[in-house]
């Protein structure tokens, strides 16, 4: 989900409860006592589009832009995902009629949120079954090729929910800072940062190397399989695991920087679809936004450690991993 | 009559001296190397010592994430690294043909733990900087063309100085053995064979100094890294 006015973006899951499962967030449930990740078992993923559009931007014009959405996912070379464009309807996106539909929708009740996504999932298997996505009418939207000045770029913000309509949840790879009536994205370098950029600039447009990451975890293909590694270890504080602590690696030769997060309360992590290479990694606390944006309220995430880089080089092997990384953080 | 008899004598007692001086530094010479047997072309030496490489730079990076409309200008830097190979010590061991008296081909074998520093400063959440490191596992094999300067030899003509080329594999092989890079490298420099002795087998001791041109292996940059080396080793001649 994205969020207008301090400009969220935040996942609505309306229809199930979901937790995370992986790094960059993977969206997941609970099946038995199992965490699974959230993802299609049937491809390609057939969607309708709302036979309304809003002001500025015509039924037409919501089609090809999301359409475009999927095809940059799509063009991930990672990954193996795709996506058929079905017809026209006139339901809302979010029936829960096991039809995939996504549309313009007025919720002035939820004044921060630009967009949202939920699904609908067999509880059995985590296997997604519908999922639906809304543009808020609450904001102004532009379909211009560069973007129009206080007008929400649709392409990028469709782009952000058609992550979260493949599996992925928020990444935390991004800066912020508080104003008043919210936070303000100073830099970010993620589709998947849960609050947009500014009206205006078409720079969500693009995915970037955590995003990559991401969508080939979920559905990898031979090159994914073949062609990247992993990073996985664990985050302490006094002998105890942290559990929520981001983790950055950044590639020493490309510059790319994917991120990750402890997910268990051991503070265990993995960071997949990594680049070979030399890496350096950095830990952060989740200070970047509402932790509601990232995981479960019920979880008591970690965030009373200081920020700070792990004294190794981390070399990541192709088709394979490394292995046994432990970062010691301290308490602020 | 008397008079002009000795004036003959001093002349002769000169011209031998003359010539006497003439020969005889250029026999003592030829003794040592270019009248002996040894070297000659077919001749074989090995030699094995310890190595040491000059550290160089790998260059400076920085982490980017893509600045929002309105919150300032260029790229938001997250952190910056600075990377550098440093120096370090290895062994190598070498072994040559004669293909003449002075003109030599050799082949020969490093192996050195250079360590890969990368310094991370300028954290936008201030993390402390820190140095992150790095110990790779070097192998070159090389292969070298040696011209011997026997007109400069020394000592008796014990001492012999050479210039020397050649060009090398590279392989680096990152910790714990997972990851393998190659690259090459290329090389020039010069040194000295201090021979202990004039037998047919002789050991003796080697000096070598020159700079290598590097590229590849660890270092990814498409770019050649110029790195000084130095080498002491004990050599075999038969």
């Amino acid at each position: 989900m994205r969020r207008g006015a301090a400009l969220f973006l935040t996942a609505a899951l309306v229809t199930v409860s979901a937790v995370p499962a992986a790094a960059y967030l993977k969206l997941g449930t609970k099946v038995g006592t199992r965490t699974v990740t959230l993802k299609w078992s049937q491809l390609p993923i057939r969607y309708f589009i709302t036979d309304r559009g809003t002001t500025g931007v015509t039924s037409t014009q919501l089609q090809q832009t999301v359409q475009s959405a999927f095809s940059t996912w799509e063009a991930v070379p990672t990954a193996q995902i795709s996506s058929q464009f079905v017809g026209t309807t006139l339901a809302n996106p979010s029936s829960g009629d096991g039809a995939t539909v996504i549309g313009f929708q007025n919720r002035p009740d939820l004044e921060r949120t630009l967009g949202a996504t939920s699904f609908l999932i067999d509880t059995t298997s985590g296997a997604i079954v519908e999922s639906d996505i809304f543009f808020n009418t609450a904001f102004p939207w532009s379909v211009a090729a560069q973007g129009e000045t206080g007008m929400f770029d649709l392409q990028s913000i469709a782009l952000h929910e058609i992550g979260h309509l493949h599996g992925l949840a928020h990444s935390a790879m991004g800066e912020t800072e508080l104003r008043a009536g919210g936070r303000r994205v100073i830099a970010a370098e993620s589709v998947m940062f849960p609050i947009a950029f500014s009206a205006g600039t078409i720079l969500g447009r693009t995915l970037r190397a955590d995003d990559i990451a991401g969508i080939g975890d979920i559905y990898p293909n031979s090159t994914y399989t073949r062609g990247t590694g992993s990073i996985s270890g664990k985050i302490t504080k006094s002998g105890k695991g942290v559990l929520g602590a981001h983790i950055v690696a950044f590639d020493m030769r490309t510059q790319k920087l994917v991120g990750g997060f402890s997910l268990t309360d051991d503070g265990s992590f993995v960071i997949a679809g990594v680049e070979p290479g030399p890496h350096v990694l950095r830990v952060e606390p989740l200070d970047d936004g509402d932790i509601e944006s990232f995981f479960d309220a019920t979880l008591n995430i970690d965030v009373d450690f200081r920020t700070q880089f792990y004294d190794k080089i981390v070399v990541v092997p192709k088709a394979g991993g490394t292995s046994g990384v432990e970062l010691k953080v301290v308490a602020k | 009559m008397i008079r002009r008899t000795t004036v003959i004598r001093v002349l002769r007692v000169a011209c031998c001296a003359v010539a006497a001086g003439g020969i005889l530094p250029a026999r003592a010479a030829a003794q040592i190397y270019l009248g002996h047997d040894i070297p000659h072309r077919g001749s074989l030496e090995i030699s094995g010592g310890a190595i040491g490489s000059g550290g160089y730079d790998l260059g400076s990076l920085s982490a980017e994430e893509t600045r929002n409309t309105g919150t300032g200008t260029g790229p938001f830097v997250l952190f910056s690294t600075s990377s550098r190979t440093d120096a370090s010590a290895g062994l190598q061991g070498r072994f040559g043909v004669y293909l003449a008296k002075s003109l030599s081909v050799e082949g020969g074998a490093l192996v050195g733990r250079p360590r890969i520093s990368t310094r991370l400063t300028g954290d936008a959440e201030s993390a402390p900087d820190l140095t992150a490191t790095e110990t790779l596992t070097r192998l070159v094999v090389d292969g070298s063309v040696l011209f011997h300067l026997a007109g400069a030899s020394f000592g008796g003509g014990n001492g012999v100085p050479f210039v020397s080329g050649g060009a090398g594999y590279l392989r680096d092989a990152h910790e714990k053995n997972e990851v393998i890079e190659t690259g090459h490298e290329f090389r020039v420099g010069g040194g000295l064979h201090y021979w202990l002795g004039q037998g047919k087998h002789r050991f003796g001791m080697r000096a070598d100094a020159g700079v290598s041109w590097r590229t590849g292996g660890a270092d990814s940059a498409e770019t050649y890294r110029t790195v000084p080396t130095a080498a002491g080793s004990i050599a075999y001649l038969f």
